[in-house]
């Protein structure tokens, strides 16, 4: 794989998957993926159901071990037991990992609380302003609609200042405007020098803030490209080639 | 070591405020230890039975229906929006969240205990002998380890699609010591016996009670990780 | 160990086992002599022994390699466990129903509630639930775990089983083989046959065991081929 500019110029990357590979019983998941990528990357990686994706995405979160091969975070292996190491990564799902009868700032109280972080009574508020939240902070999360959940779920994933943030499928469930409103956020992570890994099949959102694309068809990379690379027409041919293309 | 206390009594605090919150489990477990102790009324004939001998074994056989209903929703709670993901990708050790999980159901298992000596004193007039600390001890350290078994299970259950159906078979074997022992220190306490003949069975507990917490602490990281 | 060779092996040991069963049989009704006390029944003895010692070796096996399951996550590991939790599962049927008919004649009672008996019903049970756990999981790799997590649960009962029989008093009779301080207290003749019996039980699990064990290795080999298969369009 060619390395990008962005990995040459900030020394080792901050993501690396080598040759990473996790069977499930006699089922392979992840076959031999590797990648690096540089803060301030984003990489989506777009595959049909069952390609893998959700399983790639936990093995770079540290919560499944591999088979083979590693995962290293700034040249450091990442051990299922270093929980030290989930402390630089942030987890956004399409599922929000929220407590629907504890309010907003409740919620983020909570997490920030696992994190070990000191500052909750200014942090909080600041994070539920920067995704326009602070009037919802004393609601339920119960009573907010799935749009703005999603976005106090963004909130959540970046309360401890991730050098990291995967994104799995975070489009699901979303109506066009929340849509639009998450597409916003996410594109400002790009800004705070975050890397950032996306698994979607979703090909519009993904390719829109994507540096880099990748496609997985059970388990493997069969298709990489930079972005700059690639239109939509084009990474839609390629998609189509990669799902159908290997009976 | 303070952040591991720190994470552990994040956990502990989110429970019961989600705990007071809703009070789905708290209500739950308290009505169903009411309505044994009613049921208990009705099973056996006080004509034939003097109730007051069957005393230690119609409670603990309340708290362990009573708990189990509880505590077989402490991680399903979790799953609900994915929750659990959230605290197993967190920086807290996987141990600290089973502790937590010990220490809040060690609480509503605590108060379930209260409710259901209250209600058998109200309607049967049981008599709970003259040594409260004692009765205190042997409960605490009973419950302690029946906690720390159903904690793992429910871990184990909530990850089946037999759900909480599946508990009691998984526990109960387990759980037969806590019963044994439980009973006799009780039963000997309510009869106002000697503080020598319960310690037998107090130091029994305890030790099953070590093992659980032991075994819990070890075990439980394989039944979440993967 | 390749397929075909734990199928001959599987093989083997069965026709030893079922052998060393019939040899057995003949020994226990036309051979060996009757206990003076206890009279005929006494002879249930040398099928009820053998299926406990099988019980206990199974569920140990469970326990051994489901511990080392947790700890190299090698699916051979996996099935051998299952594969033992099976055998156990019916051996520990065999001593459950032999025992109570010759209780009910030896104590007058099918049943009592000494340690030993207790905690052998309660174990049987655990294991009842490693299947359930089994088969019931959403994720078969975390059943494989959590299975894994209760036979070494269970496994912790069968030392308290064991010395259960010395610690309290009991009905049940102390050991007459494993006896530490002197020696086997068993007659010539029935000590052959109990040894017997404990030798063709032992063969027939194994080869159950082989089988068993075989079976899942063929389900894992076709899964490959299925992986490594082009799909279907």
């Amino acid at each position: 794989m060619p390395a990008t500019a962005a990995a040459s110029r900030a020394g080792p990357p901050v993501l690396e998957a080598a040759s990473l590979v996790r069977d499930y019983g006699p089922v392979r998941a992840v076959n031999h993926v590797s990648f690096r990528l540089g803060a301030g990357e984003f990489l989506s990686v777009f595959g049909p159901n069952g390609a893998g994706k959700t399983s790639l995405l936990r093995l770079l979160a540290g919560g499944l071990r591999p088979t083979s091969g590693e995962v290293r975070v700034s040249g450091i292996p990442l051990t299922v037991g270093d929980r030290a190491a989930r402390a630089r990564i942030g987890i956004l799902s399409h599922l929000s990992f929220l407590y629907g009868r504890l309010t907003a700032r409740e919620n983020l109280r909570f997490y920030g609380r696992l994190h070990g972080l000191g500052d909750l009574d200014s942090r909080v508020p600041d994070r539920l302003a920067d995704v326009g939240l602070e009037r919802y902070a004393d609601s339920p999360v119960d009573t907010l609609s799935r749009g703005t959940v999603q976005r106090l779920a963004v909130a959540r994933a970046l309360l401890h200042d991730p050098g990291i943030v995967l994104l799995d499928e975070p489009y699901t469930g979303l109506d066009a405007y929340a849509g639009a409103m998450l597409q916003e956020l996410l594109s400002a992570l790009k800004d705070g020098g975050r890397t950032v890994v996306m698994v979607t099949h979703n090909l519009g959102r993904g390719l829109e803030l994507a540096d880099r694309v990748a496609i997985q068809v059970r388990g493997s990379f069969v298709f990489e490209a930079e972005r700059a690379d690639l239109d939509a027409a084009g990474l839609e041919r390629s998609y189509r080639r990669a799902v159908e293309g290997r009976a | 070591m303070t952040v591991y206390l720190r994470q552990v009594a994040a956990i502990v605090r989110k429970d019961l405020l989600l705990e007071v919150r809703t009070g789905e489990r708290l209500a739950a477990m308290g009505a169903l230890t009411v309505l044994v102790a009613v049921l208990f009324h009705f099973a056996i004939d006080q004509g034939l039975v003097r109730m007051q001998l069957l005393a230690a074994g119609l409670i603990w056989m309340t708290i362990l229906f009573g708990g189990m209903l509880g505590m077989g929703r402490t991680f399903e709670m979790e799953r609900e929006q994915g929750a659990i993901q959230g605290l197993l990708t967190s920086p807290v050790p996987l141990d600290g969240i089973y502790l937590a999980k010990v220490v809040s159901n060690f609480i509503l298992v605590t108060l379930i205990e209260v409710v259901a000596l209250a209600a058998y004193w109200l309607f049967f007039g049981f008599n709970y002998g003259n040594d409260p600390l004692l009765l205190a001890g042997v409960l605490g350290v009973a419950t302690l380890g029946f906690v720390a078994v159903t904690t793992l299970f429910s871990a184990i259950s909530a990850q089946t699609n037999m759900g909480q159906t599946l508990l009691p078979i998984l526990i109960f074997p387990l759980l037969v010591p806590v019963v044994i022992f439980g009973v006799t220190a009780t039963g000997r306490i309510f009869a106002s016996r000697p503080v020598q003949e319960v310690e037998g069975s107090l130091y029994l507990l305890a030790a099953f009670t070590v093992v659980a917490l032991t075994a819990g602490t070890i075990l439980f990281r394989y039944v979440v990780e993967e | 160990m390749s397929l075909a060779r734990i199928r001959w092996m599987a093989a083997a040991l069965g026709v030893l086992g079922v052998a060393g069963v019939l040899v057995l049989h003949w020994l226990v009704f036309f051979w060996v002599g009757t206990e003076r006390t206890m009279g005929i029944v006494q002879r249930i003895f040398y099928v009820h022994v053998p299926a406990a010692w099988v019980t206990f070796l199974a569920f140990g096996i469970t326990a051994l390699c489901g511990a080392a399951y947790l700890w190299l996550r090698d699916e051979r590991l996996d099935w051998a466990a299952q594969s033992a939790a099976e055998g156990g599962l019916i051996f520990g049927a065999i001593m459950l129903t032999s025992g109570p008919l010759w209780a009910a004649y030896a104590w007058g009672t099918p049943w009592t509630w000494e340690p030993r008996l207790t905690l052998t019903l309660l174990m049987w049970f655990v294991f009842v639930g490693y299947f359930l756990v089994r088969a019931s999981a959403e994720d078969r790799q975390a059943g494989k775990r959590m299975a894994a997590v209760i036979g070494v649960l269970g496994a912790l009962l069968i030392p308290l089983v064991h010395v259960s029989v010395l610690w309290f008093p009991s009905l049940h009779p102390q050991p007459v083989v494993l006896n530490v301080e002197e020696g086997p207290t068993l007659d010539g003749d029935m000590l052959i046959t109990l040894m017997t019996g404990l030798l063709a039980f032992t063969l027939i699990f194994f080869s159950v065991f082989c089988l068993r064990y075989g079976l899942e290795h063929m389900r894992y080999q076709r899964a490959l081929e299925m992986r490594e298969q082009p799909r279907a369009t």
